[in-house]
């Protein structure tokens, strides 16, 4: 049976809910409607250990760093677009690029720029003389490898993964061209540092992951660090895995969530392990938590994306451009 | 790889952007720069497109950063600024309008190509100002006005003679707040740079000012302090940074008829100036000017046009005997006074040849009250001295001081003086071919409201024929939405210096933008906004100070001189005409004598300049003739029986 419900008694019991919720020792949200789950998370669980302690704990750090920072920010982009069908074999262009940005005196300034523009296909499914001329094209033609059995959105979805390759190696390549150059600058890429071996090794090069799709803590652990409170961090961790053991992370809150989403303000950050990460891991925080200003709205990530890191990103758009 | 670089100079400052709501158009188009740029708003860019060059000058400027909302930095700065500096500083635009000056080629007219923006050039001011066509070639009529100057580069700019000082238009108008002098030291600047550089295939020039307030034009023969920057854009603009060489001063005297009426009344120069005196004839040509619109109805006008087409410098002769020759305001009292006597006596009624009795009161009152008015301007006696029209010297400048004197006089002096100017132009017989007429206080003389004048009248002809004939009227006023619009719309230049907001609020200034509003509200001293007809937009331009003691600083260097008793300034003006005249001869020659004497033989000495001044002047002061005392009236002398005067 549908009951009406009028204005009044949604209002009335939304508060109900909330004083329930309350009661329960939560926290309530922002009242807004839930973003959309999306596609199912490719990768939502991992495994750590603490390194920072026995547990995972919280930690207040402090008042935001007075002063600027010199470092550098990076991050990539990515654009494609499905040209056309071979038959049910998707033909799609792809643009990435990657830039890093240095922050000197206050002032950000692009140093390193990576693009490129190439071809996706299955190649296995197009006749030999069908691949000769996408060469022919002047462009790259890459393969995205897909099963024999077509499927008109895994082809896709398959070709766009081999995109996404692409622009990790173009971060990964201007993340290497810029330590060449800056081997001792701090540098703040955006996102995890998986896959960058050898360009972040010993070096001052944080992650900053804003998205948390996977989650490496479980439990009591899991709820201490996303409920942390603002200007808190959680202790260091250690991710467990095959290839990532080197890579320490810890939560860092930014902004108060109260009213607001779990995730609100809430970053994960990376750095490869060494002697330095807990020496100076608070000083890394009150540094990050002063890049809350300037706040980079009127993007709706704007809690958690670094003023840079935007500026990165905005950077690569221009340099796009009307790309299609 | 990107890197953005100050590059060095003769790179691109900028570059064109055009969105769909910020489009580039045949006539205007936006562009960016550096944070840190040498251009500003007045500026003068060229872009260079693949077939096409713009040149344009800045006329707006915005600046913004990616800031969505300002509460967002209130939140971030916990509500403090004072303790809130962000470590990254927001990415942030410099974004210029510019309005296009000129288009190479010119047709196709098509939207400004969106490339690279570059700051003018010498060559480039030249070209985008249309200058080439008068500047080069075989026949040069460009005027210096002055020096653009932004980012380093200074040009000099340069008017057309042609449509400065006609025939293809002419007149210039300024506009400026008080007291800043810059009104009056850009015209004799301006004029300065005339007589230098005005073509003289193309004619003799001269200047007829009107000093209206002050010391301001008193000067104008005196050298000024020049400081290094003056002497460099004189040098720059060519032009000797020295006073006028040809000046000549003129005023009337004040009420005693004896001191003249000017603040160039130092022992040191008073002696240049010439007094101005005129009698009834040049005043009733204009009686127009004296008397208003209740003074003068039909009858009023009828008769005084009956005075001056019958009477005047005429044998009349009336119904009672009586023979009269007017040629003075005393000889006119002499007129009135036998028609009341003689309507009187023989009892005739109220009428003299059509005109009624009490016309015949007003228009006496009103004649007569004028040389009263203009005391010290007009006299009684009929003697007169007078602009030398007709021998007008080429480069020369005529100053004429009015600012001691009553408004109406000043009304009088302005169109009688202009009028003569034009009459002779006309004629061809002002002893120039072009005379340039600098008259302040526009907005008094040639309102945009109130009552018609003839003044007003005169400067509407002026402006709209004025051209032809050679005169130029140099105009200026604090307001120009105060002056009658066909006066400054007749001005095919325009000049600006600092203007009052207010001012610039209304509606004759909507084709500037803001931020020239701005610019005009805050320009310094020394600065002016240039309008000509090859200029397509506005040009704000430097000019050196004048090559003359400013007033203030020539009241400083030559105080004035107080009045003096009527015969010791006879015996300085006689001195200062020949300085071997010592006071005892002045004043053997002068005792006893009557004022009007000693004055009119003053006049006609110094309007001659004898060699031998003063023995010219004891033969027009003439020989003495003793009177036997006058008998006192006979006690049965009946008084004449007066008519009452109603507009007495």
């Amino acid at each position: 049976m549908t009951v009406p419900v009028a204005a009044e008694t949604g209002i009335e019991a939304r508060r109900r809910l909330r004083e329930v919720v309350l009661e329960a020792g939560g926290v309530v949200g922002d009242g807004r409607p839930a973003a959309m789950a999306g596609a199912p998370l490719q990768t939502p669980f991992g495994t750590a250990e603490p390194v920072e302690g026995d547990e995972v704990s919280t930690v207040p750090v402090g008042e935001p760093a007075a002063d600027s920072r010199d470092a550098a920010f990076a991050d990539g982009t990515q654009r494609y677009i499905v040209e056309g069908r071979i038959g049910l074999t998707p033909v799609l262009r792809a643009h990435v690029g990657a830039a890093v940005l240095t922050r000197r005196d206050r002032d950000l300034l692009p140093v390193v720029y990576e693009a490129e523009e190439f071809v996706v296909a299955p190649l296995d499914r197009l006749a030999d003389t069908t691949v000769t001329k996408l060469h022919e094209t002047g462009l790259q033609v890459r393969d995205c490898g897909v099963p024999d059995r077509a499927h008109p959105i895994l082809d896709v979805q398959l070709a766009v993964q081999q995109v996404e390759r692409r622009r990790r190696c173009a971060e990964i390549r201007a993340v290497t061209e810029f330590r060449r150059r800056e081997p001792d600058m701090w540098l703040v890429v955006d996102g995890s540092l998986r896959g960058y071996a050898d360009a972040i090794r010993e070096s001052r090069v944080l992650g900053a992951i804003k998205s948390h799709e996977t989650q490496f803590l479980a439990g009591m652990d899991l709820e201490t660090a996303l409920t942390l409170p603002e200007a808190h961090r959680t202790t260091v961790f250690r991710r467990v895995g095959a290839r990532e053991d080197t890579i320490h992370s810890w939560y860092l809150r930014l902004w108060d969530w109260a009213e607001q989403d779990i995730l609100f303000g809430l970053l994960r950050i990376e750095r490869e392990r060494g002697p330095d990460v807990l020496d100076e891991i608070d000083e890394v925080c009150r540094w990050l938590l002063a890049e809350r200003s300037p706040v980079s709205t009127p993007d709706a990530r704007w809690d958690r994306l670094l003023y840079p890191i935007h500026e990165v990103e905005n950077f690569l758009k221009a340099k796009a451009g009307s790309w299609w | 790889m990107v890197v953005t670089t100050e590059g060095p100079n003769g790179e691109p400052i900028g570059r064109v952007v055009a969105t769909e709501h910020l489009p580039a158009s045949p006539h205007q188009f936006h562009f960016w720069t550096e944070v840190e740029t040498p251009i500003g708003i007045g500026a003068i860019v060229r872009v260079e497109g693949a077939a096409r060059t713009v040149y344009a000058v800045v006329v707006d400027a915005k600046a913004y950063s990616d800031l969505a909302d300002p509460l967002h930095e209130v939140r971030v700065a916990a509500g403090v600024p004072a303790e809130h500096v962000p470590p990254t500083r927001r990415t942030e635009i410099r974004l210029w309008t510019a309005a296009v000056l000129r288009q190479v080629p010119e047709e196709p007219l098509q939207p400004v190509p969106l490339a690279e923006v570059f700051l003018a050039s010498e060559e480039d001011v030249q070209v985008a100002l249309r200058m080439e066509s008068y500047v080069q070639g075989e026949e040069q009529t460009g005027i210096p006005i002055g020096m653009y100057a932004t980012g380093g580069l200074t040009a000099p700019v340069y008017l057309d003679a042609n449509f400065l000082l006609g025939p293809e238009s002419a007149h210039l108008n300024i506009s400026g707040v008080s007291g800043l002098a810059t009104k009056t030291s850009a015209v004799e600047f301006l004029l300065k740079s005339v007589f230098t550089h005005f073509p003289s295939g193309k004619g003799r020039v001269a200047a007829v000012c009107f000093n209206v307030k002050g010391p301001d034009l008193c000067f104008l023969d005196q050298p000024a302090e020049l400081f290094p920057e003056d002497l460099e854009m004189y040098a720059g603009l060519e032009i000797e940074p020295t006073p006028f060489d040809r000046a000549h001063y003129f005023a009337p005297f004040k009420a005693d008829g004896i001191n003249i009426n000017t603040l160039r009344s130092h022992p040191d120069l008073i002696g240049s100036v010439h007094p101005l005196v005129w009698g009834l004839r040049e005043v009733l040509d204009y009686h127009e000017v004296l008397l208003n619109r209740d003074d003068l109805d039909a009858k009023a006008a009828a008769f005084i046009d009956f005075l001056t087409d019958r009477v005047v410098e005429k044998e009349f002769r009336d119904e009672w005997g009586n023979t009269h020759r007017v040629r003075t305001f005393s000889d006119l009292e002499q007129l009135f006074r036998a028609i009341f006597d003689g309507l009187e006596a023989t009892g005739r009624g109220d009428t003299w040849r059509t005109h009624h009795i009490a016309t015949i009161r007003k228009v006496r009152n009103r004649l007569l009250n004028i040389s009263t008015r203009c005391k010290g301007l007009v006299t009684d006696d009929g003697t007169s001295e007078d602009l030398p029209f007709g021998t007008f010297e080429d480069r020369g400048v005529y100053v004429i001081d009015v600012s001691g004197m009553d408004q109406l006089a000043q009304d009088l002096v302005f169109t009688r003086v202009v009028s003569q100017l034009r009459e002779h132009l006309e004629r061809r017989d002002l002893g120039v071919d072009h005379i340039v007429v600098f008259a302040d206080e526009l907005n008094k003389y040639a309102p945009g409201d109130g009552p018609e004048t003839y003044v007003r009248k005169m400067l509407l002809d002026i402006s709209e024929r004025g051209r032809y004939l050679g005169l130029v009227l140099f105009g200026a006023q604090q307001f120009r939405s105060q002056v009658h619009r066909r006066v400054v719309g007749n001005a095919s230049t325009t000049v600006y210096g600092r203007m009052d907001m207010d001012e610039l609020a209304t509606p004759g200034y909507q084709v500037l933008s803001q931020a020239t509003k701005i610019k005009l509200a805050t320009l310094p001293k020394g600065e002016l906004m240039v309008r000509h007809p090859h200029f397509t937009q506005p040009v704000f331009l430097r000019f050196p100070r004048p090559p003359v003691l400013p007033g203030p600083a020539g009241v400083a260097a030559y105080p004035p001189a107080m009045d003096v008793p009527f015969e010791e300034a006879v015996m300085r003006q006689l001195v200062a005409l020949d300085r071997r005249i010592s006071p005892n001869a002045v004043a053997e020659v002068i005792g006893g004598r009557q004022e009007e004497d000693v004055r009119r033989a003053l006049l006609a000495t110094r309007r001659a300049r004898p060699d031998d001044v003063l023995a010219y002047f004891q033969a027009a002061v003439g020989p003495r003739v003793h009177h036997a005392p006058a008998a006192p009236a006979g006690a049965g002398t009946t008084p004449l029986q007066s008519v009452e005067d109603p507009y007495a």
